[in-house]
């Protein structure tokens, strides 16, 4: 019999509140299954219930059937007794999940002997064994800050490895890694699958979706939308909301208009910066107009956001200088960052935030009133705290917050690359809009190349840093003068 | 723990709420009661603490005086109640002058950086290195007996938790994004330091506070004990242990009850200190 994991009829709901409905999939070997929508579809709550993780205080019904069994009929102690046994869990954002005070091999040896009962010696080797599968062979006694994140997903995969379970779930594999280590989790992932394991992927990555193959399903308010076959799914999207979904991907955006330059903000001669002994970039020259959009693109760790934090004089350059153009006040100078709850004091109400700020710069209510309806955003948002906002709601506070100060530069650093394909969207339109009303320079970090062929005037490629090099791998290319 | 067992246990610990809150709530009630005694004892027990009847002398338990007397038939119940509210006192006083000054020296020490922060730290180091009970007797060596010296060196040697704690808070805190986002909004640093980073550091506090609270019962007492701290007749829980062990074979609750207020102060403190924060 080969093994298969299906959900029937789940219906989880919260004090009498239905949270996900009716939800029946089938995860069987060979074809894995991925589960597609925003943030706040529902998707984890589905796959937490497989995993036996809700939250307390969740209803759950329905049936949750593995090798036989129901999952959901069993005992938490039961249900705790299948994981590392029976079910194995690759966390999102794996950097974050894995134990900081412990090199990786010991993490991985440790399913070995806590969860199997080897014999010491009997770890050790099965540990090599899976840490040379994945590529990690030298990386064995290192801690986890010490790896790149890439690096991290493949321990984490390593992990699970060691506690060869017939069943994998994956929660967002590809957060927060850029576009070349996609395609390696991806085929990691895939691989995964043709030896046998059953895999239950949950993600906002439609790419990811495509390369894994298998069955397709998309959520939204805890609805399943739609479910089908892959290929055929992401082909021909049946569902309205499927098909919105997949035009979002930034390679479908359509191409912006590129404008006339305005006024110079901003030039900068022959940059150079070092970290350690590898070199950022070196002899760099850029220039930034109003109403320009530049975009910094490259692998992670190339120093894209160094070189943004140098334009902006958050950081000082090794070589060269940064001159701002003349009598422009220091606050028109902004920053969009990369993880919209991170730019807000965790305990401060949001109009707290809003109300200080326009005190200090003696800004009237009508200006905020205003720019919340323009960037879409309910007044009532204000009342919460950031932990309680989404993602996308919450950078577009953030963009609402550094326009109130009429800037003339926004530096972007990877400002939509945590939200889902959705609310990315929109905020980098409404971040091209009121640019182009505003006459804004911006300056765009992305690890997206697609991101930045569609909405750059000018691209500057960072390659990968290298150590003392002669020549620097950068590259300018001018797409108005091209 | 590794990546895999990791987000299930934090689960199982989510599902299990009612550990955390009954030793919360039991220490918390606790704390209330003896606060409640030792402030609304000394003045609702008619008896005046120090006034002596030797014909009561070892007085048991029960009639006139409701925990006996001791060897100069002394009331003990008022003794306690006025024993507790000396300790109480003298611990929120102790508290608050190792706290306020350790935290705000510490915000300093991290925000200011460079031969500030280094002089800080190589004070709270020197401190550390020395033993606290150390510092007191120094102390008390001007002026024996008052309670001053003995709350200004234990704070002495308190201080440097609030310091560290502080310090090292601030320093995570000030290289956050949402500090940098609220410098380039102009909000100068007075604003950033009141509003961003403060209600951080103070969200570490409570635990910190209730520990410290209980060192500071264990150390006044300790130091009254052997005879450093207050002195007889001041009714002072660990000077009244002292003086009433040669007495154990006779009355041993005598001895029992000013121990076990001390017990319950302390387990009270640890009890709410060490969930506070989960």
């Amino acid at each position: 019999m080969t093994p298969v994991l299906c959900i029937e009829n789940l219906q989880i709901a919260s004090a009498g509140q239905v949270l996900v409905d009716n939800i029946n999939l089938r995860v069987e070997a060979g074809r894995p299954l991925t589960l597609l929508g925003a943030s706040g579809s529902g998707k984890s709550l589905v796959m937490q219930a497989v995993m036996g993780t809700l939250p307390a205080g969740l209803d759950v019904r329905g049936h949750i059937g593995l090798d036989g069994q129901n999952l959901l009929a069993l005992s938490p102690q039961q249900r705790r007794a299948l994981w590392g046994r029976k079910l194995a869990l690759l966390p999102q954002e794996p950097w974050l999940a894995l134990d900081p005070t412990m090199p990786v091999q010991g993490q991985v040896s440790e399913v070995h002997r806590l969860i199997h009962r080897r014999s010491k010696h009997e770890a050790q080797r099965l540990t090599q064994q899976q840490l040379d599968e994945v590529g990690l062979q030298q990386a064995g006694q290192q801690y986890p800050f010490q790896l790149s994140g890439g690096m991290c997903q493949r321990a984490a995969i390593a992990i699970t490895h060691a506690a060869d379970c017939p069943v994998l779930l994956a929660d967002e594999p590809t957060k927060g890694l850029d576009s070349a280590l996609r395609d390696s989790v991806a085929a990691r992932l895939r691989h995964e699958v043709n030896t046998g394991r059953l895999l239950f992927t949950i993600s906002h990555d439609l790419d990811l979706a495509r390369r894994l193959g298998g069955h397709v399903g998309v959520m939204r308010n805890g609805r399943l939308l739609e479910q089908g076959d892959a290929a055929q799914l992401l082909q021909a999207p049946q569902h309205p909301y499927s098909r919105r979904l997949l035009a979002a991907q930034p390679s479908r955006w359509p191409q912006r208009q590129s404008r006339e330059k305005g006024d110079l903000v901003l030039q900068a001669r022959g940059l150079g910066k070092q970290y350690g002994s590898r070199t950022l970039f070196e002899k760099l020259d850029i220039r930034l107009h109003r109403g320009q959009i530049t975009a910094i693109s490259g692998p992670s760790g190339c120093g894209k956001t160094t070189l943004g934090n140098v334009l902006l004089g958050l950081t000082p350059p090794d070589q060269g200088q940064v001159q701002r153009s003349a009598g422009i006040a220091p606050i028109r100078f902004q920053k969009l960052y990369q993880e919209p709850p991170a730019a807000f004091a965790p305990r401060q109400r949001l109009g707290r935030a809003f109300a200080d700020l326009a005190r200090l710069h003696r800004i009237p209510d009508r200006a905020i009133a205003a720019l919340l309806q323009r960037l879409q955003l309910d007044e009532a948002l204000l009342a919460r705290r950031p932990g309680e906002v989404s993602g996308g709601e919450l950078q577009r506070l953030a963009l609402a917050r550094v326009l109130l100060l009429q800037p003339v530069l926004l530096f972007a650093d990877e400002a939509s690359s945590r939200l889902d394909p959705l609310s990315q969207q929109q905020v980098m339109q409404l971040l091209l809009e009121l640019a182009d009303e505003r006459g804004l320079a911006v300056l765009l970090v992305t690890h997206d190349a697609a991101l930045a062929a569609r909405t750059a005037d000018q691209t500057l490629v960072l390659g990968a840093p290298r150590v003392r090099c002669g020549d620097c791998s950068t590259r300018e290319t001018d797409r108005a003068s091209a | 723990m590794n990546a895999l067992t990791r987000t299930p246990l934090r689960a199982t610990c989510a599902r299990q709420p009612n550990a955390v809150f009954s030793a919360r709530y039991w220490g918390g009630g606790l704390l209330l009661a003896l606060a409640l005694f030792a402030l609304l004892g000394a003045w609702l027990i008619e008896a005046d603490p120090n006034r002596q009847n030797l014909m009561a002398s070892l007085a048991p338990p029960g009639g006139d005086y409701l925990l006996g007397a001791d060897h100069y038939g002394r009331d003990l119940l008022a003794r306690l109640a006025h024993g507790a509210r000396l300790s109480f006192g003298l611990a929120v006083l102790t508290l608050l002058s190792a706290a306020v000054p350790g935290t705000l020296l510490g915000i300093l020490a991290a925000w200011r950086g460079g031969i500030t922060e280094r002089l800080l730290v190589t004070l709270a180091d020197a401190v550390m290195a020395l033993p606290g009970l150390l510092l007191v007797l120094l102390l008390i060596a001007f002026s024996p007996g008052h309670y001053v010296p003995l709350v200004l060196g234990l704070s002495l040697s308190l201080w440097v938790e609030f310091f560290r704690v502080s310090r090292a808070r601030t320093a995570t805190l000030l290289i956050q994004p949402h500090l940098e986002a609220a410098r380039l909004l102009g909000f100068g640093i007075g604003y950033r330091l009141r509003r961003m980073v403060l209600p951080e550091v103070a969200a570490q506090l409570p635990t910190l506070c209730s520990f410290a609270l209980a060192t500071a019962v264990i150390g006044i007492s300790t130091l009254s004990a052997i005879s450093v701290g207050l002195r007889p007749p001041t009714p002072e829980l660990g000077s009244m242990i002292v003086e009433l062990l040669p007495y154990y074979a006779e009355a041993p609750w005598l001895v029992l009850l000013p121990s076990l207020l001390i017990v319950l102060l302390v387990l009270a403190l640890q009890l709410i200190g060490g969930r506070i924060n989960t």
